[in-house]
């Protein structure tokens, strides 16, 4: 190598491939940048400016704070949108994460077919929201499988769970728990794999049950993962889309029941072409998630599982 | 957000080659233990094969409605169907359009993976090999781009779809074009900062005396990256391929927000659709949902280890 540099000095000088090297170099990057900051830079900057107009099929006046003021006295926004997604997040996050730790710890164990078992537990993960939710609506439906099992245990329900008011929403966060177990189950196995052997051996040589051994030893060794996978569901919770596009319909019924903050801002833009508006409350959701996180962050420290 | 301390990489690249490490089994040897280690067991396979089971049910009742008549649907439980029949196939799609959509898919979520493996591999090489001025940061600002929620880039994006993007095209002569269809869907998903990042981690690990000995060779650092690096690549691009191709085949946001016209809708965007209008037709629509999964569940069988790196990749959106 340093004979090669030593040729090449001498023939076309260091600097010169310095160069040669620094413009490839931008040269094989200059489409994905460009890509990243026309599609991921630029519109931070345009939602902001598109919020500050009241902006419908065309751009209208300048309207500065006004469309935020409106949605500040929005009571569709606050009543039903927010205090959906925050009921949601509230549930689904425990729910996920207790049971994708159940999961993890189950198939760590040292038994046969746990590759069978964990690719089982993980498809539904993998599966498309739109097959999963049409199955769901299906298995849910007012004569569906559900209820005749419910029906023969003795409990008798006539409705289909999402046409429900008071039933919608809850199911939807049953089926995402179900759903999202399996991408949380591969993150706590991957932390549980952390966590040093010799930690367990000495805590059997002090003769500690396997429920204590989990409670005293794993469990709090696990602090990073359970920072970790609840950051990726507690930001992935407060961005809920599909399930009520895909089963409440863009109004998000019953009666708002399952209209989420995302399938709001997605109404008002697709369904009445109320740009401004919409990137108003684009601003404001990116705010308060943004700002979640940062709040994780500060009270867990840096997110790590290995 | 540091590059270095990014989350779990390590541990799951562990996974993903099915370590054995088994952790929690430490007991062995200790005595008076084996009977209790039994009982675990045996309470661990029963609790798995009942989750598996509840895992699988809703599969496979798809399945067997999926090939049902529509009488047979409401005609009280049966585990099976009563009389076997692909009608529910055929409706969907003779008469659903679904034939179409399929197609859609598949163009949609093939055009994004290519793009992907090619811009991601290209980038990728740079960043992990080629030295020049500010490429850290260029890098950290294409990993913050995971932090910019969809929902904030909605109204933007589609109207500069709407009006920058064909006026800037029919500067350089091509009039008319629009975007708020299956070519925009696809154009705003050309790379994504997964992608490079899975290829740049990769390349990392690559030894560097590969390349010296192409330069050596006097091999242009396209011609390295083109003979030398890409064949090596191989775990990594199929990694970014699987990924990509499973979420934009299963992706329901950016196509619900961009296709309007029926005939360019996915899958997905057919099902939702399909759902509303005709609510209880159940037989198409477990088709329609069985011609949604199966593809994705085949290639998860066949490269189930990739799966995981997307999960490793996934980690960096903490």
């Amino acid at each position: 190598m340093a004979v090669a540099g030593a040729k090449r000095r001498r023939v076309r000088g260091l600097g010169s491939e310095r160069t040669r090297e620094g413009v490839v170099g931008y040269g094989f990057v200059a489409l994905p940048m460009a890509f990243f900051l026309l599609f991921f830079i630029v519109p931070i900057g345009y939602a902001f400016y598109i919020s500050r107009y009241d902006w419908q099929i065309f751009k209208g006046p300048f309207v500065g704070w006004g469309n935020y003021r409106t949605l500040y006295h929005d009571s569709v926004f606050w009543r039903h949108a927010v205090r959906n997604t925050l009921v949601y997040t509230a549930f689904v996050v425990p729910l996920q994460m207790a049971l994708g730790l159940t999961l993890a710890v189950v198939v760590n164990q040292s038994i046969r077919f746990r590759t069978f078992f964990r690719a089982a537990f993980y498809f539904p993960s993998l599966a498309a929201s739109a097959a999963i939710a049409s199955i769901a609506t299906y298995i849910l439906a007012s004569d569906g499988l559900f209820n005749t099992i419910l029906h023969h245990l003795g409990y008798h329900h006539s409705n289909a769970w999402f046409a429900q008011q008071s039933t919608a929403l809850p199911s939807i966060i049953g089926l995402n728990a179900w759903t999202t177990s399996g991408t949380m189950m591969l993150f706590y196995l991957a932390a549980l794999q952390a966590i040093p052997v010799d930690v367990y051996e000495a805590a059997a040589i002090d003769g500690a049950g396997a429920w204590r051994t989990f409670r005293k030893i794993t469990f709090p060794l696990l602090k990073p993962g359970h920072f970790f996978v609840a950051v990726v569901s507690v930001i992935g919770a407060l961005q809920m889309f599909d399930q009520s596009f895909l089963i409440g319909g863009a109004s998000g019924g019953p009666n708002y029941s399952t209209l989420t903050t995302v399938l709001y801002l997605y109404n008002q833009a697709i369904g009445n072409i109320k740009f401004g508006y919409a990137a108003a409350v684009g601003v404001v959701l990116f705010a308060f998630i943004f700002t979640v996180t940062l709040i994780q962050r500060l009270l867990f420290g840096k997110a790590e599982v290995a | 957000m540091d590059v270095e301390g990014l989350p779990p990489t390590q541990a799951v690249e562990e996974l993903a080659l099915e370590g054995e490490a088994a952790a929690g089994s430490g007991a062995r040897g200790i005595p008076g233990r084996e009977r209790a280690d039994r009982v675990r067991t045996a309470i661990a396979y029963t609790v798995m094969f009942l989750v598996a089971a509840l895992f699988a049910i809703p599969f496979l009742w798809t399945v067997s409605t999926s090939f049902r008549t529509l009488a047979d649907t409401v005609a009280g439980f049966s585990l099976l169907p009563r009389h076997w029949t692909t009608s529910g196939y055929h409706e969907a799609f003779h008469t659903f359009n679904f034939g179409r959509y399929t197609l859609n898919s598949a163009i949609i979520a093939g055009a994004i993976t290519l793009s992907n493996l090619v811009l991601a591999s290209i980038g990728g090489y740079a960043f992990a090999r080629l030295r020049f001025p500010g490429r850290e940061v260029l890098f950290m600002l294409v990993l913050g781009t995971l932090m910019i929620p969809d929902q904030l880039r909605l109204v933007p994006i589609y109207l500069m779809l709407v009006n920058w993007i064909p006026a800037w095209v029919g500067h350089v002569g091509w009039h008319d074009a629009s975007f708020v269809n299956r070519d925009g869907v696809i154009l705003i998903q050309l790379v994504s900062a997964t992608s490079l990042f899975l290829m740049r981690q990769y390349f990392l690990t690559i030894p560097r005396d590969l390349e010296e000995a192409a330069k050596l060779d006097a091999a242009g650092y396209f011609k390295t990256y083109r003979k030398v690096m890409l064949p090596l690549a191989g775990p990594a691009l199929a990694a970014v391929g699987i990924l990509t191709f499973q979420g934009t085949w299963n992706a329901l946001f950016w196509p619900a927000v961009l296709l309007q016209d029926k005939s360019q809708y996915t899958i997905p965007i057919g099902i939702a659709s399909f759902h509303f209008a005709y609510q209880t037709l159940w037989p198409p629509l477990m088709a329609a949902s069985v011609l949604a999964i199966v593809p994705i569940l085949l290639i998860f069988i066949l490269f189930q280890r990739y799966f995981v790196a997307g999960v490793a990749a996934a980690g960096v959106k903490g």
